[in-house]
């Protein structure tokens, strides 16, 4: 029983991951039509691009000294006497980085913004009006220019980032047996659950949400109505890019850097395909059945199989609901 | 209100659609576009409220004024920013969002002017879509689909609206209702009117004047009443017969001989 809530509770966390991956494409696609292969490789460039701020950066000279590490007197009298590997330590840890955390996220924040900019304008925009197909080939065509490019600017090694949330195991009993999570998984979850529902919100009750879904269903009708629908496209790619900078500095502080982190993120298209492409909510449970199916491949047939068995689900979800568990298939006039 | 001058309209640079096309909508008027399928009806539609460039359609001589300006490079949203609205073809409705929100969508035509008449005011025109306000519109009958295609035109204040074949595919009686409305709406709120149809007679009992396009050129051209007395008209879109019955091919032929001439 403790095995089985212990394997739960890592697939939940896992599940999140891919949530917050899959919350760009479903943005992209919800109201250009398009689906953006190159999200994984957008979110390579986020990770790097949050080294740069917080592990290069602060490392330069002419940086003061607290920005890579803070260490007021009230910190180092809280950190005194704390164990090793402790809540408390962790904690004194997380605060000490803090400074470079934030200047990371910001700083890969803007400039994945900056990015998905220029894909729109470059590469988008002028294909206004063609059939997405096009639009689609050239994200594909974008994954090699973006991971070409990113070894380029950075290297190829391996690199380690400091996590967003202090990290410390958490031990806590469910009926009557032990099971343990990180914090940072915790931390993970709940920025994936904000973002998830916080999007949902703005774009079921807003206006500019209407804007969006319009936009979504008929781009050129849209147009004509005096909705700014170069402005949709390009919203829509900044807040994917956007939520791709956060996704990317927790992969690569989960993970470590490098850029074979794009692969996974494609990988996650397999996921949003199962839930349906439109939808938020459907995407949240079939990145959570997935992460779930996993953790227990992973525990019952070893960690071979874990990369098989939850692709082989998909394809029978989709094989048995071709839009996805909760995608909007097209109305029939009645 | 509207005025086209000379336009010469090609697709793809490879298929020339309008040659030499001019028209002018006067204000307050209800001008009609009758022709044939591939006259070019729709593409005189999709000049004026810059949807080609979409298309790969390109204006390449002459000029569209309209309320004095020039619009051949604006953008579409701007133009119904500034009240030139298009109701497109096949109404175009969005399917998948509720009544309500496809009017709140046609409100991001009113960026940058003052609040326009509220939803409830077009309501008026439209009650049937009050009772349904919170359906998705695609599950709205075809007159209904083109009611909200009507009342999405009219949320946005126009001063001229594009209407494409609003009678498409829709049963007679609601030719009439939608028809009837139509010319409230002219009547009411003093909006030019461009309309392209298929169905004369329903076209003419709302219009103030006509042309009449084959071959991406207009080949006649008048006020209604002049329209309706043609000979050619009655027979070719009126459907009205001499009193012995149907027209002779002889008199088809002259028909097309004098298409032939006007080009």
């Amino acid at each position: 029983m403790a095995q089985v809530i212990q394997y739960l509770l890592n697939g939940i966390m896992n599940g999140a991951l891919y949530a917050l991956i899959a919350v760009g494409i479903v943005s992209i696609f919800k109201s250009t039509k398009v689906v953006s292969f190159a999200h994984g490789h957008v979110i390579m460039f986020g990770a790097y691009f949050y080294f740069t701020f917080a592990v290069i950066l602060p490392g330069a000279e002419f940086m003061p000294d607290w920005v890579a590490k803070w260490e007021p007197e009230w910190l180092l009298a809280y950190k005194e006497g704390a164990a090793m590997f402790s809540p408390k330590a962790a904690i004194a840890a997380w605060v000490s980085n803090l400074p470079r955390i934030v200047l990371g996220l910001v700083g890969s924040i803007v400039c994945n913004a900056l990015l998905a900019v220029f894909i729109e304008r470059a590469f988008m925009r002028p294909l206004l009006g063609q059939s997405s197909l096009s639009m689609i080939l050239c994200t594909v065509g974008l994954i090699w220019v973006l991971e070409g490019s990113a070894s380029l600017i950075w290297s190829a090694d391996i690199d380690q980032v400091p996590p967003l949330g202090p990290n410390f195991p958490i031990r806590f009993t469910v009926f009557d047996s032990q099971v343990f999570l990180f914090s940072s998984s915790v931390v993970n979850f709940v920025i994936a659950l904000i973002l998830f529902i916080g999007l949902m919100l703005v774009l079921r009750y807003t206006r500019s949400g209407v804007a969006v879904r319009a936009t979504a269903e008929d781009q050129s009708t849209a147009y004509a109505m005096g909705i700014n629908v170069p402005a949709v496209f390009t919203t829509a790619w900044v807040v994917a890019a956007t939520t791709g900078a956060i996704a990317g500095a927790i992969l690569a502080s989960r993970n470590g850097l490098s850029p074979t982190l794009g692969l996974f993120g494609l990988s996650v298209l397999a996921v949003v395909l199962m839930g349906g492409l439109d939808s938020f909510a459907g995407v949240f449970i079939a990145s959570m059945i997935i992460g779930i199916f996993e953790a227990f491949t992973q525990w019952q047939f070893g960690g071979e199989y874990a990369e098989i068995v939850p692709y082989v689900l998909v394809l029978l979800v989709i094989l048995w609901r071709p839009n996805g568990l909760m995608g909007q298939a097209e109305i029939e006039r009645i | 209100m509207l005025q086209i001058n000379n336009i010469n309209v090609n697709y793809h640079h490879a298929v020339q659609v309008l040659k030499g096309f001019s028209i002018s909508v006067k204000p307050g008027e209800v001008t009609a576009l009758l022709g044939a399928n591939g006259a070019g009806k729709t593409t005189v539609l999709k000049a004026a409220s810059g949807l080609l460039p979409l298309e790969n359609g390109h204006i390449e001589d002459g000029d569209i004024i309209f309320d004095g300006h020039s619009v051949r490079q604006v953008k579409p949203h701007l133009l119904a920013r500034k009240g030139l609205v298009h109701v497109r073809e096949g109404r175009r409705i969005f399917a998948e969002m509720s009544v309500e929100d496809n009017l709140k969508a046609a409100t991001y035509a009113l960026t940058g002017r003052k609040a326009g008449q509220g939803i409830d005011q077009v309501y008026t025109y439209f009650p049937r879509l009050q009772e349904r306000s919170r359906q998705l519109a695609g599950l709205l009958s075809g007159g209904e689909q083109q009611m909200l295609a009507m009342a999405r035109a009219l949320i946005a204040e126009p001063k001229l609206i594009l209407l494409d074949e609003p009678s498409l595919g829709l049963a007679p009686k609601m030719v009439d209702e939608i028809f009837a409305i139509i010319a409230r709406i002219n009547r009411e709120q003093n909006v030019s009117m461009l309309l392209v149809e298929q169905n004369a007679r329903a076209a003419f009992s709302v219009s103030h004047q006509g042309y009449i396009v084959e071959n991406g050129k207009v080949v006649l051209e008048g006020r209604i009443d002049e329209l309706k007395a043609n000979e050619d008209i009655q027979t070719f879109y009126l459907g009205m017969g001499d009193a012995d019955g149907e027209k002779s091919f002889r008199d088809v032929k002259h028909y097309k001989r004098r298409k032939r001439w006007l080009n």
